[in-house]
């Protein structure tokens, strides 16, 4: 059996749709916002069209043209007259526009086509017959009714799991944000109905942030500024203080909201009233608000007890009240209701999506009686309409705006919408010219902005939806330089004891390009010291060995230069700025010292050290030696021949730079630099991919071992974080960048570690690992422990295992603490 | 996170109208974290209003029109990265003249 499953709150200030899934309701979440609700409400500006949250926009501006609260009109023959249009539009179209627009919020694989769509209580036939032209006209082929109080209480039922079982009465109070009705609910075994209600129109949760303008924050500002009349003037329509109202209406709906929950509130006032700044906090306390808000809400009281009267029954014949409506938040509400009529009065339900919750429950156990033929009927004629269409727009571009220019031939094409789909643009619906548009879209700065264009027919109906387009804004234009190359920063690598290359800016980007980059120091430079920081830019291959780029800005920051001492771990702040004409710019900020230094370089000034060169081959030689060593043993005499050459080549540089005077002007030294660039760079082509493989197996190796240990039911929890590590593995290892496949293996191994660790058990296998190591520090002390650990292994006594595998470990010498030493030396650049 | 962020961006605006500008710097390094956290945030004063806009929430006084612009920002809007896909998580509130 087919069930509706769909559901629809078509409220009279707010609307929600939402799904019964399988026993569970997923409200809805409006794809252009962060909200489940959409304001009834519509804009007619000339040829666009605008609902929800952004109609209301026009209110102040344009209040003829924006159409809302036509729910209360349902059914009757008023219409609404819209002068930008010259048309008279009726509430049934009004609503159908809300519902079509709910629709929207449903992800492109699923369709509503049967629905349920609430009504109040009090609707007539007439009211409802109308509510149910609105959704076929919106598109539904099925649209079954339901009375918001019998929703609230299906709502409440549901997630409360109660059975009754004797006749029932219920009240079902809803109090929004700007209506208010009660309801008289009879419940027994097999059925609710609504037996009376009553209600105004013109009381909700609106009025409260008023009265707290008005009665609390405007007499604290005028007490500070001996201003007067502030009240009259900000409600006034031609006020200077047109914002200031906004703005202490936001405050005052906050402070609200927070008294809900607290004994106590703070109202932050940071104005500028008549040119004057006033920065102040006003304490509201809850009994103030209390107190401003009694009489309004002793008469929604008051409505209850004579619904109960006016029925012959007594407040004990009432056995519950149900609340809804965000306005119900505020404890004064239950606290009033319960004492006057003295039954329990629940708030378990969320107040402002219990009626949508409800329905969906409703849908969800009412069959659809819609033919399945239909529904396959209708793809088939969608599918049968060709649309064709072509769009122009730039892909790539730096302009914070994009024009996107589109032409169209097909039936029935008559609107247009475009949305930015990471919610924060929505043309509204347009009307085409000459079956084209030309539109501006904002873009999201740096960003990939992804687009998705509706087409849609006069009735507003959805015919095509064209998705992604997609605009990359400030990495490519067809207008600007690309570069050539990588440009990297060398950096400190403290586990290869070496220096690694970090890209700043990738090849492609365009010029012009800036970025800041925040490093900490790896060691302490003293002032007045010989030590020093380096700021190598480089251009060249961020995967390759730094001395294989060619450096085209580099920074010596000696002891003697600074104003205080370079602490190791402080901030340094580099920003990059490469013109477009590639003249680039080095700012550098030391925190510990509060020190600037810029430097500017173009190709005339290209700075080169031959120390640096020096250093560069020494770092290079070693390497270069042990692959040798290597080669030979393996026989491998064609491969060490090639790095021979290498070694020898590089030699003759270093013999040659010695003889050189580091302010020499000739150009020898770009030359040997130049030289020695090639010639490590043939190394790196020659060894890169062997190390990649290493990297590549040990990353394999690790994951092995962690899917074997993932594997036993104790670790399950670990899985996710596992599946989150490996989630862009192809991509990493598809990089063939060391440094980021060891960054993975890095995080696979703390993960490894955190398994281990996460039972006593797992260090029987360390221990018997250590006790073939006999290279202890102290030899006394490890056996001494390995005593305890035999003993403990006999009684099973996993935790002392653990203990002695973390004393044993303390006692095997750490090779990496000298290396780490060494490495602090001044060969390197100093930025971590 | 999104609360710490309002509230540095509170902090930050409480600031520029001591007229003092020695916190630049520190403002500057939180906003390159948020970004290393994949928050983006965007602080929209100043910009033309369009209604378009979906990711503020728009207290507008007076007539919007062309020249209407962002006169004050009480919280900023901030979009979250998420596998390379974009989302908004928090829309900005703005005062709009």
């Amino acid at each position: 059996m087919k069930t509706i499953n769909f559901a629809i709150d078509l409220g009279t200030t707010n609307s929600l749709i939402a799904k019964y899934d399988n026993g569970k309701i997923k409200i809805y979440n409006n794809p252009l916002g962060l909200k489940q609700t959409l304001p009834s409400c519509i804009a007619f500006r000339g040829n666009r069209i605008v609902i929800g949250d952004k109609a209301l926009d026009y209110l102040e501006k344009d209040a003829e043209n924006v159409c809302m609260l036509f729910k209360r009109k349902m059914g009757t023959q008023d219409t609404y007259h819209v002068p930008s249009l010259d048309q008279e539009k009726q509430p049934i179209e009004l609503s159908s526009l809300v519902l079509k627009e709910l629709k929207n919020f449903l992800p492109d694989d699923e369709t509503a086509n049967s629905v349920v769509i609430t009504i109040p209580a009090a609707f007539d036939t007439i009211q409802s017959n109308a509510t149910k032209k609105a959704g076929y006209l919106a598109g539904f082929k099925e649209v079954v009714l339901l009375q918001e109080p019998i929703a609230a209480c299906l709502a409440f039922a549901n997630t409360s799991n109660i059975a009754v079982k004797e006749k029932e009465y219920w009240i079902v109070y809803d109090f929004g944000g700007g209506t208010f009705d009660v309801a008289l609910v009879e419940v027994d075994e097999r059925e609710l109905k609504v037996i009376d209600h009553q209600g105004d129109n013109y009381l909700g949760g609106a009025d409260f942030d008023n009265l707290i303008v008005k009665n609390l924050i405007v007499p604290f500002i005028e007490e500070k500024t001996g201003q007067s009349d502030l009240w009259k003037s900000l409600k006034s329509k031609s006020s200077a203080h047109k914002g200031l109202y906004f703005e202490l209406l936001k405050k005052a709906e906050e402070a609200k909201k927070e008294l809900s929950n607290f004994e106590e509130t703070e109202i932050e006032l940071d104005i500028t009233i008549n040119s004057e700044d006033l920065y102040d906090h006003l304490i509201i306390k809850r009994e103030m608000f209390e107190n401003l808000i009694l009489s309004n809400v002793e008469n929604t009281v008051t409505i209850i007890k004579d619904i109960i009267k006016d029925n012959q029954l007594l407040n004990s014949d009432i056995k519950r009240v149900i609340l809804i409506g965000g306005t119900t938040y505020i404890p004064l509400i239950k606290k009033s209701i319960a004492n006057a009529i003295g039954v329990e009065v629940n708030a378990s339900i969320d107040p402002t999506s219990a009626v949508v919750e409800g329905a969906a429950y409703y849908a969800g156990s009412k069959p659809s009686e819609l033919k399945e033929e239909e529904n396959v009927e209708e793809e088939k004629t969608q599918e049968e309409s060709i649309i064709d269409y072509k769009f122009f727009y730039e892909q790539n571009t730096r302009d914070s705006e994009e024009l996107i220019t589109a032409k169209f031939s097909g039936v029935d094409i008559a609107n247009f919408r475009i949305i930015r789909k990471d919610g924060g643009y929505d043309s509204g619906v347009k009307a085409l010219k000459n079956n084209s548009f030309s539109e501006f879209v904002p873009l999201l700065e740096g960003r990939l902005n992804l687009f998705k264009v509706q087409l849609l027919n006069t009735d507003l109906e959805v015919l095509k939806t064209i998705d992604p387009l997609s605009i990359n804004h400030g990495s490519y234009s067809v207008n600007g330089q690309p570069l050539p190359n990588d440009i990297c920063m060398e950096v400190d690598d403290l586990d290869a004891s070496a220096t690694r290359l970090e890209r700043i800016f990738a090849k492609g980007s365009i010029l012009p390009l800036k970025k800041k980059i925040y490093k900490t120091a790896s060691k302490t430079i003293l002032k007045k010291s010989k030590s020093n920081l380096t700021i190598n830019v480089i251009e060249g291959k961020s995967n390759g060995l730094p001395s294989s780029g060619l450096s085209i800005g580099y920074i010596e920051i000696f002891g003697e230069d600074l104003e205080d001492d370079l602490i190791k771990g402080t901030d340094i702040e580099i920003e990059l700025e490469i013109s477009e004409s590639r003249e680039l710019k080095i700012n550098v900020y030391l925190q510990s010292c509060d020190q600037e230094f810029e430097n500017v370089f173009s190709e005339s000034e290209r700075s080169i050290s031959i120390n640096k060169i020096n250093t560069e081959i020494n770092t290079v030689l070693g390497d270069v030696e042990a692959v040798i060593k290597t080669a030979n043993s393996l026989e491998n005499f064609e491969y060490s021949n090639k790095l021979e050459s290498i070694r020898v080549g590089l030699i003759e540089i270093q013999i040659e730079a010695s003889m050189l005077q580091d302010d020499d002007i000739s150009d020898t030294k770009f030359q040997l630099d130049d030289k020695k660039r090639k010639l490590i760079q043939e190394f790196d082509d020659l060894t890169r991919n062997e190390l990649v493989a290493k990297e590549i197996e040990e990353y394999n190796d690790i994951k092995a071992d962690l899917e074997y240990h993932l594997n036993q039911d104790e670790n399950e929890r670990f899985k996710t974080k596992y599946q989150r590590i490996i989630q862009n593995e192809k991509e990493v290892i598809n990089s063939l960048d060391k440094y980021l496949i060891r960054s993975k293996i890095k995080e696979l191994e703390e993960l490894y570690n955190a398994i281990i660790q996460s039972s006593d058990e797992n260090f029987i296998s360390y221990y018997l690992g250590l006790k073939f190591y006999d290279n202890f520090i102290n030899k006394r002390k490890a056996e001494r422990l390995f005593e305890q650990g035999d003993k403990a292994l006999e009684q099973k006594d996993y935790k002392v295992i653990r203990h002695v595998v973390y004393g044993l470990s303390a006692l095997v010498p750490e090779s990496d603490r000298q290396k780490r030493k060494d490495f602090n030396d001044d060969s390197k650049t100093g930025l971590n | 996170m999104i609360e710490i962020i309002n509230q540095i961006f509170a902090l930050e605006s409480k600031l520029i109208k001591t007229g003092s500008n020695d916190y630049t710097r520190n403002f500057d390094r939180i906003a390159s974290e948020f970004e290393n956290l994949n928050y983006h945030v965007i602080n929209p004063i100043g910009k033309p209003y369009r209604n378009e806009m979906t990711d503020v929430e728009a207290s507008i006084s007076g007539d919007l029109n062309k020249n209407s612009k962002i006169t004050k920002v009480l919280k900023p809007i901030i979009y979250q990265i998420d596998d390379n896909e974009t989302k908004l998580v928090q829309k900005g509130i703005v005062i709009v003249e």
